[in-house]
């Protein structure tokens, strides 16, 4: 092992690690496939059997998967805001990687990746002989003039503030025709992940001007053959793909994909589902508890869960009163009963969390005790911090999410004993998102990222002129946690780096700005005839392999 | 009759006038960022200025109520110089172009500091690229700038020379520094009176793109709803009107009673329930391709059940109590004793006045019928004009609302003058002038 060439050495590191038990296998294949090794031979150095498809004979070609979803208004795909245009036109354009289900990314439009050792060094090796759908063949320009447009201001895309903070436009180079080499300001480890980020799809550099509607060139299995908003969207499939079934032919195995927007009510959608009119419920931005309750013991449905780093953080302003108490703080944290918010809010759908932001989904993740719930603790606290007659406070939640609320319903009952009087204040949904960084205390859903240090990074740090990044919505920044994030941002080492996070865990359960009742389960929920289709934590819908049987 | 009839047109025009700008109004005071509801919670402040700039929507209430009503292309060919054109491409996207001279069809985009022009004759498809630096007019203070039409259906104003540098990056060049760029969009559009309810803010679909798909869906469901429910309801209504207190005319009141006092969206739930879930008789709710909605009219049924029920009940207990009244006057007591034959006093003296009252009725619910379903249309997911309104009202789009605000008010005045010419016929007293 040691020696050989185009393998990076700290894969060698991470090998000896899980030789000498102190890595379990799945998080050898995540870190050595972070590391440019594709998953494959990762699992052929460490002796597993890498998953085969079924065999040949079993699936059957044709069909038309329909999914009710929300066709959107799409312009350009780098200023993309939801999942599901996404899950649309992802069947149409690709990214250059992937992040599979167990939070492992691999090299997709890429061949494979290198980091140097300082990780501020990545070349991107792209697969050779892929066309667009319109007959151009995929390139570095393709890739080059992509990245160029996420980092483009005027583009105005959520990667920029992502990548942004790392990689520059000139430090995008061309190497050769098909290399790309990302030269970085600083270390970091969640460029694949980055390059996976819902708004990343690679376009053809030839005719894309702004508008994928119009040109809808991607190297994806399917081509757009109707994008009407509103109503509906229809895919083709293609006979070109660079990707072969099982059966040798290329993919899909599906003739088509139909979307259908059936509105934001999810009941005409259950109704339908269950009629088989339509195959799958897109539940990326609407959550599925509603169709999950609705349709778990139906027979003619399948529902599978994934557990997700997804949460509805109860978030206190630091810099408010009376936030700005830690004593405070903890004693809010310690009202939250969280088997029973776990049980009445999400149906018991989930784990329960400490109230730090990192999920036990998470490679780094360090086991910790979950807290009990002890009102007695919390008066104490709140006494000594001034309020020995309670205290009122306000908690803002968005009306839509019905957890959310439940969740503040089960709090205000539970913190009474402790001297808290927790008012309630639901608003639409819309209008919690117009102040969710300025009200003190309110409860915000935060989606699923695959490393734990991706949202701490960007929700409980300051930027480099010590103001709170963007989405920091408690003002809350510690010297030792950001230094210690720092050290845990350029630290590949498994082991090493969840040390780190025992203690970034301690520090944010100790004096930090949140309290996590729960980790939710996502579902996908799709009728009986559609086979091979796997279960995101984030919704993406990955269904190059997915075919449907009879009937 | 025709001077009525011209009478009621011009109230029309003046109506739709003053409920355009209390929708505009009602609009502009309501609560909500319209980037925020299309782009997401997440937008930084640059974007959702650049949003609201494209869209127009940085313009005072009045400028943009003006651009809606009588479009904007005609400011814009001044500033242009040139005339505008709007096109329709083969792929039905709308397009606009300034018209060169010599006839070409020309758009400009800028790549650094130059700026390209774009050109297409009429008669060959193909669009040739020119630098045309020659149109940028230089300022006192020694800045440029130059109107021109863009590529996304706006006149421009781009200036260089100014202190804003931005980058930007030009296909097969590289990154350019460039001074300034866009600094005013006007959206261009026709205005409503000219045939253009403009563009959804919502879809970016043009707006008379998919109201008409939505006003046809709802014409169907309506329709059909309205054919089964009349005949039965009046023929009912009469029935039970004819004797009061009767044991069919106590069956029918409470019957209708029960009908029409649940609410749709109970009787739609029920009816899913029973029809879909339990017995599985006709699917319980509506997912339409390329052909809706006669591509499956099994999906129709529910939906259409649901409404019949309601306006049958309503519909019944009207005509009852004015048949009911009309049994009781004293003319159908008089020709009961001048011995005429029963049949011949309900038909020839009682039905005609009794439907007074439910004409009135049913031509008010014509358009209740049209925009008003929502409550139906959502509990199916039907892809109706109410739920297009509905949602248009969320996203704050106004040029979906003012359209669908318009279809409703040209029905509803359509639909009293047509119940004024019917009241005609049944009450020949009555006379316009």
């Amino acid at each position: 092992m040691k020696g050989s060439k185009d393998i990076h050495p700290r894969i060698v590191e991470l090998f000896d690690q899980l030789q000498d038990g102190r890595l379990s296998r799945r998080e050898f294949i995540r870190y050595a496939a972070l590391l440019g090794l594709s998953a494959a031979a990762a699992s052929q150095m460490i002796g597993l059997p890498w998953p085969k498809s079924l065999s040949a004979a079993d699936i059957r070609r044709g069909g038309v998967i329909r999914v009710a979803t929300s066709v959107q208004k799409v312009t350009h795909p780098a200023q993309f805001s939801w999942v599901e245009p996404t899950n649309i036109l992802r069947q149409v354009a690709e990214y250059l990687t992937y992040t599979d289900k167990n939070n492992i990314t691999h090299p997709y439009l890429l061949e494979n990746w290198k980091a140097s050792d300082d990780l501020k060094t990545w070349i991107l090796n792209l697969r050779k002989g892929i066309k667009f759908n319109n007959g151009d063949e995929f390139t570095a320009d393709d890739v080059f003039f992509t990245i160029k447009q996420w980092l483009n201001k005027d583009v105005g895309s959520s990667i920029l503030g992502m990548m942004g903070a790392y990689l520059d436009p000139n430090g995008i180079e061309k190497s050769d025709a098909h290399q790309i080499t990302l030269h970085l300001k600083k270390p970091e480890i969640a460029v694949p992940e980055h390059l996976f980020h819902y708004p990343a799809m690679i376009l053809n550099h030839r005719t894309f001007e702004g508008d994928f509607i119009k040109a809808p060139h991607g190297t994806g299995p399917y081509t757009l053959d109707v994008y009407k908003e509103s109503e509906r969207a229809v895919l083709k499939r293609r006979s070109d793909y660079w990707q072969k079934g099982a059966d040798g032919k290329p993919l899909p195995y599906m003739d088509g994909m139909e979307f259908f927007d059936m509105g934001d009510e999810m009941s005409p959608r259950i109704a339908a589902l269950r009629a088989g009119e339509i195959d799958m419920i897109d539940l990326a931005t609407t959550g599925g508890t509603a169709a999950f309750q609705a349709l778990k013991d139906y027979r003619g449905v399948q529902v599978k869960p994934i557990g997700t780093a997804q949460a509805r953080v109860m978030r206190m302003r630091v810099d408010l009163k009376p936030w700005d108490d830690n004593r405070v703080r903890m004693a809010l944290k310690l009202c939250q009963h969280r088997e029973k918010i776990l049980g009445l809010a999400y149906f018991g759908q989930g784990l329960l969390a400490h109230d730090f932001h990192v999920a036990p989904v998470h490679p780094e993740y360090c086991d910790k005790q979950i807290p009990e719930y002890n009102p007695q603790k919390a008066k104490q606290l709140l006494k000594e911090a001034g309020y020995p007659n309670g205290l009122r406070v306000n908690l803002a939640l968005g009306s839509e999410w019905t957890d959310v609320v439940r969740y503040g319903e089960i709090l205000k009952q539970d913190a009474a004993p402790a001297g808290f009087n927790v008012v309630l204040k639901t608003m639409p949904t819309s209008q919690y998102w117009e102040k969710w960084t300025e009200v003190d205390l309110g409860v915000t859903p935060w989606t699923h990222r695959p490393l734990g240090t991706m949202v701490l990074n960007l929700a409980y740090v300051n930027d480099a002129d010590g103001n709170p990044v963007a989405w920091n919505e408690t003002n809350w920044a510690d010297p030792e946690f950001s230094r210690l994030l720092n050290e845990a941002n350029g630290t590949l080492d498994v082991d090493e780096r969840r040390k780190i996070f025992c203690q970034l865990e301690q520090i944010q359960w100790e004096r930090g700005s949140i309290g996590i009742a729960w980790w939710q389960n996502n579902w996908q929920i799709v009728t009986r005839r559609v086979q091979d289709s796997q279960p995101h934590p984030t919704g993406y819908m990955l269904f190059n392999q997915t075919w449907l049987s009879e009937g | 009759m025709a001077k009525f009839i011209v009478r009621r047109f011009i109230l029309l025009l003046i109506t739709m006038i003053l409920v355009s700008i209390a929708v505009f109004m009602i609009t502009e005071a309501s609560p909500g960022n319209v980037a925020k509801n299309v782009l997401g919670a997440f937008i930084t402040p640059e974007q959702e200025k650049s949003f609201l700039a494209q869209m127009g929507l940085d313009k005072p209430a009045y400028v943009r109520y003006i651009y809606w009503l009588v479009g904007s292309d005609w400011l814009a060919d001044d500033k242009v110089g040139m005339k505008l054109r709007r096109v329709t491409t083969e792929d039905g996207f709308v397009e606009w172009w300034a018209v060169r001279s010599d006839g070409a069809l020309v758009r400009w985009k800028l790549e650094g500091d130059d700026l390209i022009a774009v050109a297409r004759l009429p008669s060959l498809g193909v669009a040739t690229e020119y630098t045309n630096n020659g149109r940028w007019q230089t300022q006192e203070d020694g800045t440029s700038f130059f109107w021109g039409v863009d590529t996304a259906n706006h006149v421009v104003k781009w200036e260089k020379g100014a202190d804003t540098e931005v980058w930007n990056f030009v296909i097969g060049t590289g990154w350019m520094k460039a001074s300034g760029g866009p600094v005013q969009y006007i959206p261009l559009k026709k205005g409503f009176i000219r045939g253009d309810p403009g563009v959804s803010l919502r879809t970016g679909r043009p707006v008379s793109k998919t109201i008409f798909t939505r006003l046809r869906n709802s014409v169907v469901l309506a329709g059909i709803a309205f054919v089964l429910v009349m005949p039965v309801a009046l023929l009912l209504g009469m029935i039970a009107g004819l004797k009061e207190g009767s044991l069919q005319d106590r069956f029918l009141s409470i019957g209708g009673m029960i009908f029409s006092v649940i609410p749709e969206f109970a009787t739609g739930i029920f009816l899913i329930l029973i029809m879909a879930v339990w017995l599985q008789i006709v699917p319980g709710a509506t997912v339409f391709g390329e052909s809706a909605p006669w591509q499956r009219p099994d999906m129709l049924v529910l939906p259409v059940l649901t409404l019949t029920l309601i306006e049958l009940g309503y519909i019944l207990r009207i005509t009852r109590a004015s048949m009911v009244e009309v049994m009781k006057s004293p003319y159908i007591r008089t020709a009961q004793l001048k011995g005429l034959p029963y049949w011949r006093i309900i038909f020839k003296h009682a039905v005609r006045n009794a439907l007074m009252a439910p004409i009135t009725v049913i031509m008010l619910h014509v358009n209740w019928l049209m925009g008003g379903i929502v409550i139906v249309e959502v509990v199916f997911g039907y892809p109706g004009l109410g739920k297009y309104l509905l949602d248009s009202a969320m996203f704050k789009d106004i040029n979906g609302l003012e359209a669908g605000a318009m279809i409703l008010v040209l029905l509803a005045v359509g639909t009293q003058l047509v119940a004024d010419i019917i009241y005609t016929f049944l009450n020949p007293r009555i006379r316009y002038t």
